[in-house]
């Protein structure tokens, strides 16, 4: 039995790496704007996409990692400058903005269908090698992924701690016409917002496919569950909580693909998040998110 | 008129027939006790499948030249298996309800529904035993078709006949709940609920009244449609055929029976079947993405224009005194706050 | 003071705490029936939380509150509610796409017609008892001078009208005692002036009321009976003419 869980807690880590960059951009644009933004897992698509076409032009993959989080960073913040933005402020509230993050996630994904057909694609990269650390089998790609996780995940703690920037994002997740009071200019942090999540979004749509190896127009979305259990479990807008949850379920999700079978990966990301849902909303780390109305 | 042109509006009517009653019951769920759904699509496959197995009798073992295995059948004669799946549809409903209609913030709730379906489509499609995992169920016998004898045309506008009396059906149960003090409360629960319990109103229980009527009614059309096309597969249940339905309540009329089916004219039917008439251009599927891409481009800009639908909630208004008896007066009038 | 055993409602010891805020510390009070009673106290002082708790909208952490001799701590607002006992909300919160009438309506409590079967048999069985109803809202209307706002959806209402809604549409709950939660906030000096009258006479027809109110002027001229909280604690309870001398009201008024 342990010989085959020791490896499954290393996938795990690969996948909780993967999940935290894609968990912490999630749950910052939620917790800075409230808006569930469900086309999140196909604009992870989408630069994966961009980078798949960057690697098909023969550069490196590392270019291409920069460039699907600057087009994840520049797409994100359009999309809530001239979309989401302009139904907030007509008054769409809470449910009439999912509708509009679902119709946005319909129609990037059929898009992504549209231009590139129903295949499989790949990131050209060099072929990996084979790493062993303690019982556990880790290519060159994956403990890449890890590395670009941490790095990530330690900016983020630098960006919220020690800048104005993150003090004044904390601030407006908080209590958003506190901050504008305090004079705070909540635009300015939000684009932000939604720029630096966009940029984590993308980053963890080019990692995603780097691990998964072959992708298709549905590959972001089908990980948007997960992402969102990570998100809620780790409490709304708490990046630190996130981080600590992607650990969670990423081995936990492995752990169970090794005891079962494969096809209840996903299943336990669903259940942990109904669970957590009914149970305790307000997540693992954080205070109840009392029914606050869209930032805008 | 040819037989083929026939076939093909009567096909199309059905189809209307069973989204009409779909957005319905989803138009009771969501425009007038403001419930999101969006497990909407699980309650329609749940009544299908109960009306499949119901038609299609007991699963017969492989080593009797049996193909499919699934779990329960029975060989009931029309419309029980019918008025079965409504049944199902309500009790899947009770089930979901207890434990999905809390006191959730309304997007968590969404968020519930839509996990609660993805669960729901992996676990049917990974367990063969349960409804022949991802084939599904095919073969099932068509109502009635033993007991009269008709060319297949006349057998086709059979068939819409007894949609269009389900449709009557369905419209009466939906009436009544909408045009009652019934309806009125629901709609201030969806209002605000806070104050209605203060008002002595158990809203839970109210919801659940909604909710449950919402599962029936979305077996009903379930049922409908796999007793006319005869099979069903978990591929055709997945989430955004409930968006469908969600942008068909939102465009038609949020709240109006009356929308709702121009919405399900609108979404659904009209603008789903007429990109059959373009003929396929570029790679396999192309074309069935630009269809969502429009469904979702539709639902923004009716989102954003008429956020009340085509036809929108009717305000409404009840007589002076001095007339005595009189009825209630229904009077269209432009969208409200 | 009143005697408590006469008391309409019976507060004892009540807590509740979120986090580790203690918004109402131990309060203990009663309502005497049939008078205005008026809670007060400085900001933060758990006002706003003891009638919320009272309501059912929140659960006590700790304590008691009995209504008519019975028990009712921790029940939920729409059981309190059907006991009789109504609050209305400091925030707007009409049913916004609902008509002025039909707000109205839908407070009417035993309504035919709520219940699924009731609406199945047909609007010969409710349509009479409506028709009674619509009559006793449309006086109502008419004495709060809104009938001209009856076919008005409620969310277009002006601020000042809601107000009026919330309390009409209290009445047509038929309570046995009104909890008001600062009726008069935020309205301007007229109106709140004939939200004074009409409380004056509802008072005047024997209903009773437990009102937060800021202003002690108001306070003064509509409460029989005060209650003094101050840091979750009721630190006082009397006459306002008895209020105004107590050292530790004033003092948790200049610390405030």
């Amino acid at each position: 039995m342990l010989s085959t869980l020791v490896p499954a807690i290393g996938f795990g880590i690969v996948t909780a790496s993967i999940l935290a960059v894609a968990g912490v951009g999630f749950t910052l644009q939620f917790g800075v704007t409230n808006i569930l933004n469900l086309a999140y897992g196909d604009i992870m698509t989408a630069a994966a996409f961009v980078a798949y076409l960057v690697t098909s032009a023969g550069l490196s993959v590392w270019l291409a990692l920069l460039a699907g989080g600057a087009f994840g960073a520049v797409f994100s913040v359009l999309l809530n400058r001239f979309v989401y933005t302009p139904f907030v402020r007509r008054g769409t509230r809470l449910f009439g903005m999912i509708i509009v993050t679902i119709a946005v996630s319909l129609i990037v994904q059929n898009a992504l269908l549209a231009i590139f057909g129903a295949n499989f694609f790949t990131l050209q990269m060099p072929r990996p090698t084979s790493v062993h650390i303690a019982g556990m089998v880790f290519t060159t790609v994956q403990l890449a992924i890890i590395g670009i996780a941490v790095v990530v995940m330690l900016g983020i703690h630098v960006l919220l701690r020690y800048t104005k920037l993150g003090k004044a994002m904390r601030a407006t997740a908080t209590d958003p016409e506190l901050a504008r009071n305090c004079g705070i200019a909540t635009d300015r942090v939000i684009d932000l917002a939604w720029g630096i999540s966009g940029a984590l979004c993308g980053l963890a749509g080019v990692i995603l496919v780097m691990n998964v190896g072959s992708f298709t127009d549905t590959t972001g979305a089908q990980f948007l569950i997960p992402i969102v259990a990570v998100a809620v479990l780790g409490g709304i807008g708490q990046p630190y909580g996130a981080m600590l949850a992607a650990l969670v379920i990423g081995i936990a999700s492995e752990l169970a693909a090794a005891i079962f079978s494969p096809e209840y990966k996903d299943v336990v990301a669903f259940v942990i998040l109904v669970i957590v849902l009914i149970a305790r909303p307000q997540g693992i780390l954080s205070e109840v998110a009392t029914g606050k109305e869209v930032a805008a | 008129m040819s037989v083929a042109w026939q076939f093909y509006i009567s096909t199309v009517l059905v189809y209307l027939g069973v989204d009409v009653i779909a957005c319905w019951g989803l138009n009771l769920q969501f425009g007038v006790a403001g419930l999101i759904n969006f497990a909407f699509i699980i309650f329609q496959a749940a009544g299908a499948y109960t009306a499949a197995v119901l038609t299609l009798g007991p699963a017969r073992p492989a080593t009797q030249g049996g193909f499919q295995q699934y779990v329960g059948g029975a060989h009931w004669p029309f419309p029980l298996p019918i008025l079965a799946a409504g049944v199902v549809g309500g009790l899947l409903a009770l089930l979901v309800g207890s434990f999905g209609i809390r006191r959730l913030r309304s997007d968590y709730e969404a968020m519930v529904m839509l996990v609660v379906s993805l669960i729901a489509t992996s676990v049917v499609t990974n367990q063969v035993g349960l409804v022949n995992g991802p084939n599904g169920l095919a073969l099932v016998p068509k109502p009635l078709a033993s007991i009269v004898n008709l060319s297949p045309i006349g057998y086709q506008w059979l068939f819409v006949g007894l949609t269009a009396g389900v449709c009557v059906c369905v419209y009466w149960l939906v009436h009544i709940v909408t045009s009652s003090p019934l309806g009125r409360t629901l709609r201030a629960v969806r209002d605000n609920e806070q104050a209605a319990a203060a008002l002595g109103k158990n809203v839970t229980g109210l919801r659940m009244v909604a909710f449950v009527l919402g599962g029936v009614i979305a077996g009903i059309s379930g049922a409908i449609l796999v007793e006319f096309i005869s099979a069903w597969s978990p591929g055709s249940w997945l989430y955004p055929e409930t968006f469908v339905y969600f942008t068909a309540v939102i465009v038609g009329g949020l709240g109006n029976d009356l929308g709702v089916m121009v919405g399900a004219l609108l979404v659904p039917v009209a603008f789903l079947e007429a990109t059959r008439f373009i003929p396929q251009f570029g790679p396999p599927g192309f074309i069935d993405a630009l269809q969502w891409i429009v469904v979702g481009v539709l639902a923004l800009v009716f989102l954003w224009f008429w956020p009340r639908g085509v036809i929108p909630e009717r305000r409404r208004r009840f007589p002076p005194a001095a007339e005595g008896e009189g009825e209630q007066q229904l009077v269209s009038t432009e969208a409200g706050p | 003071m009143s005697e408590s055993a006469g008391a309409l409602l019976t507060v004892t010891d009540l807590h509740r705490q979120f986090g580790g805020v203690h918004a109402v510390n131990g309060a203990s009070f009663h309502v005497p029936p049939g008078r205005i009673t008026g809670l007060i106290g400085p900001n933060g002082a758990g006002k706003s939380t003891a009638l919320n708790v009272i309501a059912g909208a929140l659960k006590p952490t700790a304590g008691k509150i009995s209504y008519q001799g019975q028990d009712i701590t921790g029940l939920p607002s729409y059981q309190v509610a059907r006991r009789g006992i109504i609050r209305t909300f400091q925030i707007s919160s009409e049913f916004a796409r609902l008509t002025v009438l039909e707000n109205l309506l839908v407070a009417a409590p035993g309504q035919r017609g709520e219940a699924l079967w009731q609406a199945a048999l047909g609007k010969r069985y409710w349509r009479p008892q409506e028709r009674a109803t619509v009559q006793r809202a449309r006086h109502l209307m008419a004495r709060f001078d809104m009938s001209a706002k009856e076919d008005e959806y409620a969310g277009n209402l002006s601020g000042g009208q809601k107000r009026l809604l919330e309390l009409m549409r209290g009445l047509m709950a038929g309570p046995a005692l009104l909890l008001l939660d600062e009726p008069m906030a935020g309205v301007n000096p007229s109106l709140a002036r004939r939200i004074e009258r009409y409380l004056l006479e509802l008072h005047g027809e024997g209903l009773t009321m437990l009102m937060i109110e800021h202003e002690l002027a108001v306070v003064e001229r509509l409460c029989d009976l005060v209650i003094v909280m101050a840091q979750g604690r009721v630190i006082s309870q009397g006459t306002m003419a008895e209020i105004r001398t107590d050292r530790e009201v004033l003092d948790a008024y200049l610390i405030g």
